[in-house]
């Protein structure tokens, strides 16, 4: 046993108040600093999708979408001032999804599904570089994802500095984006090749010790795109060549000392120049142990419809798609982070169930027969050393 | 912080940070803390809370100022009200200055009055000293915590060997360069050689004692901690020595042994359950870290 490490009352009390200081708190920096290690991580996550309910159906297979995604990135302080990460990602994907919607014999809507399972596969590759100075720090990153029928390069610069008593941070990043889509001909017609799209991104944020224990957070994006923006792999999906998309997020974090636990509360509000607009609520219960961190987590979203979106397209207008994704619907979601920290090795798992629904929105519009459920699983594991 | 600091860094390897690079930060950082808690110095965070007593202003915390007050709540419960930030006043009837200013035992009942920790409010507003003249001094606190700051500074840069000591307290990051863990001394309270070397790795030393500062009084020699509750000086421990996994534990454990008798000392290292080393008044030396000096019990 650690003889340094003492059970008394008195010292596991002030112990836990010190933890409440910078100072003693592992993984929080008193001043901008390079990372003090060299990281290396591995991340899988598995996708999977419930099966479209058979009365939905009017052709094809009932399965949709699995995706595993696997990733490896290693992150390393260079100098006093600089650190350097390499990011690679992997995706590989299968599976069908809806094609279009029409109406089955009663004249109720229903799918008609992409027919044979697809096998795609993206990686994606990205360097960043950051440096760091006593109140702030500064990052350039550069990615390129290629996949047979998606090409993006993208850059983004982001950058922080703290006020003087260290009780301020503000944020701010910008970023642009230039995509290459050329749909690739499969067992569902596709009648797109080589359209182009651009996007540029824009942020500020600012969060705020309120006190020992408390720590609130608050941010604006605002997203650009231009070019190319229907799903080639609809058949009735033709959507304005230009998009707008603005975020306002909050966060808040109360540390309770005597319970060793963190209530942790995030929104989030989202709004676009299609009419979609939607409110994503997150509550989680970070409970500290001695070498883990578990925390459970509950979150709603609800969505209104683009302006655009019907159920069964009307090809007569100048936009129109059917994409369950632009229609109006709540959502649910049920999940698990476990962080256990053994030393030099970390190991982080996180679970989540999400169930979708018309009813469950805020917001009145017509249900769309493919909404889906899913799960997700995902185990990383991390390695820090100098 | 009105004591000796000792700086001792092994720069990082691979990077091009140099030691007294990393001193100059360490410097600048404990500078910055000076400025905010130092009593001397008469536009500190101290200093505004100690001249708005008995005004009715409150005084506006950040979250650090607000711990660090929490921790001398917590100090001043856990040691039955021994351990007081506003006892410092007492220091006006008690002069253990170089000078040796006779000591004032009229102004005792009066200077009583200010002292009190439970009469400081505090609330959402900040701090508020409610008796004009009352006094907070946060010197052995801050101290510790500005060590423990120096090390965290210190490990973000990379740092894996390191020592430093401010005014007798010693915080360590790793081992030497030769990979042996650090030698600290522990000074004897008649002076002369230390008592012994205790070694240190990834660990913190404080002391606290009554030797440093004396005087003399009606034929008896009196130290200079000062029991908050009589006005009179504590007849302590002459010193007590704590390791532990950082400096502001440390002395905390240290500080409240020194405010109580030898004996009530004695149980209450003990259950803190930290290693810890007393010397007592007749020169007796007590603890585990004495067994393993090979000094003899007393």
């Amino acid at each position: 046993m650690n003889p340094l490490h003492s059970s008394s009352a008195f010292l596991r009390s002030l112990t836990r108040t010190l933890a409440t200081l910078p100072a003693y708190q592992a993984g929080t920096a008193l001043a901008d600093a390079p990372p003090a290690f060299t990281e290396v991580g591995v991340r899988y996550s598995h996708y999977s999708e419930d099966d479209i309910d058979a009365s939905s159906v009017i052709f094809g297979a009932t399965s949709r979408y699995d995706i595993d995604i696997t990733q490896l990135w290693i992150e390393a302080p260079v100098g006093a001032s600089w650190s350097v990460a390499l990011d690679v990602q992997n995706d590989y994907q299968t599976g069908a999804s809806p094609w279009f919607v029409g109406t089955d014999q009663s004249g109720e809507p229903g799918v008609i599904m992409s027919g044979a399972s697809i096998q795609d596969n993206r990686v994606e590759v990205g360097v960043a570089t950051r440096y760091f100075w006593a109140d702030g720090n500064a990052g350039l990153n550069v990615s390129h994802s290629d996949e047979d029928d998606y090409e993006a390069l993208s850059v983004g610069f982001d950058a922080s500095w703290n006020s003087a008593s260290n009780t301020r941070t503000w944020t701010t990043s910008v970023s642009s984006s230039h995509d290459k889509v050329n749909p690739s001909q499969g067992v569902i017609p596709v009648f797109v090749t080589n359209e182009e799209l651009d996007t540029q991104s824009g942020y500020f944020g600012v969060s705020q010790i309120l006190s020992r224990s408390a720590i609130v957070r608050v941010g604006l994006n605002y997203t650009y795109s231009d070019g190319y923006l229907s799903d080639p792999y609809k058949l009735n999906d033709q959507r304005p060549q230009s998009h707008e998309r603005i975020a306002l997020s909050a966060g808040y974090r109360h540390f309770l000392i005597d319970a060793n636990a963190s209530v942790q509360f995030d929104y989030r509000y989202y709004a676009d120049s299609w009419g979609v607009d939607s409110h994503t609520v997150e509550l989680g219960w970070a409970q500290h142990y001695e070498r883990s961190t578990l925390t459970p987590f509950f979150r709603y979203y609800s969505q209104r419809e683009a302006d655009f979106y019907q159920v069964i397209a009307d090809l007569s207008e100048s936009h129109f798609a059917d994409d369950y994704r632009l229609s109006s619907y709540g959502a649910v979601t049920l999940g698990a982070r476990w962080a256990i920290n053994l030393g030099d090795w970390t190991i982080e798992l996180e679970g989540e169930r999400y169930w979708s629904d018309a009813d469950w929105g805020l917001y009145d519009g017509d249900s769309a027969p493919a909404l889906v459920d899913f799960w997700r699983g995902t185990v990383a594991i991390i390695w820090r050393f100098d | 912080m009105g004591g000796p600091a000792t700086l001792v860094i092994t720069p990082p390897i691979g990077r091009s940070a140099t030691g007294v690079s990393l001193a100059s930060k360490v410097q600048s950082h404990l500078e910055t803390l000076e400025r905010r808690y130092s009593r001397y110095l008469t536009d500190s965070l101290v200093s505004t809370i100690n001249r708005r007593a008995g005004s009715g202003d409150f005084t506006h915390l950040d979250p650090e100022s607000e711990t660090l007050l929490e921790i001398a709540d917590q100090l001043w419960r856990s040691s039955g009200g021994l351990f007081d930030i506003t006892s410092g006043v007492l220091r006006k009837a008690w002069r253990f200055d170089t000078a040796n200013t006779p000591v004032d035992l009229s102004q005792l009942e009066a200077l009583k009055k200010k002292v009190g920790w439970d009469k400081v409010k505090r609330t959402g507003e900040g701090v508020y000293l409610p008796v004009k003249g009352m006094e907070i001094d946060l010197g052995g606190l801050a101290k510790e915590y500005a060590a423990d700051c120096a090390v965290r500074l210190l490990r973000d840069h990379g740092v894996t060997s390191a020592l430093i000591e401010l005014a007798g307290d010693v915080a360590t990051i790793g081992s030497q360069p030769s990979g042996r863990p650090w030698r600290v001394g522990i000074r004897a309270p008649q002076g002369g050689d230390p008592v012994g070397g205790i070694a240190l790795s990834n660990a913190a030393a404080a002391t606290s004692g009554n030797y440093a500062r004396t005087l003399q009084f009606e034929g008896r020699t009196y130290g200079h901690l000062l029991n908050p509750l009589t006005g009179w000086p504590v007849e302590g421990p002459t010193s007590v020595t704590v390791i532990g996994e950082n400096c502001l534990s440390a002395g905390a454990v240290t500080t409240i042994a020194c405010l109580q008798s030898p004996k009530a000392a004695m149980a209450w290292l003990s259950e803190a359950g930290l290693p810890w080393l007393m010397i007592a008044q007749d020169a007796g030396y007590s603890g585990p870290l004495a067994s393993k000096l090979g000094l003899s019990p007393p």
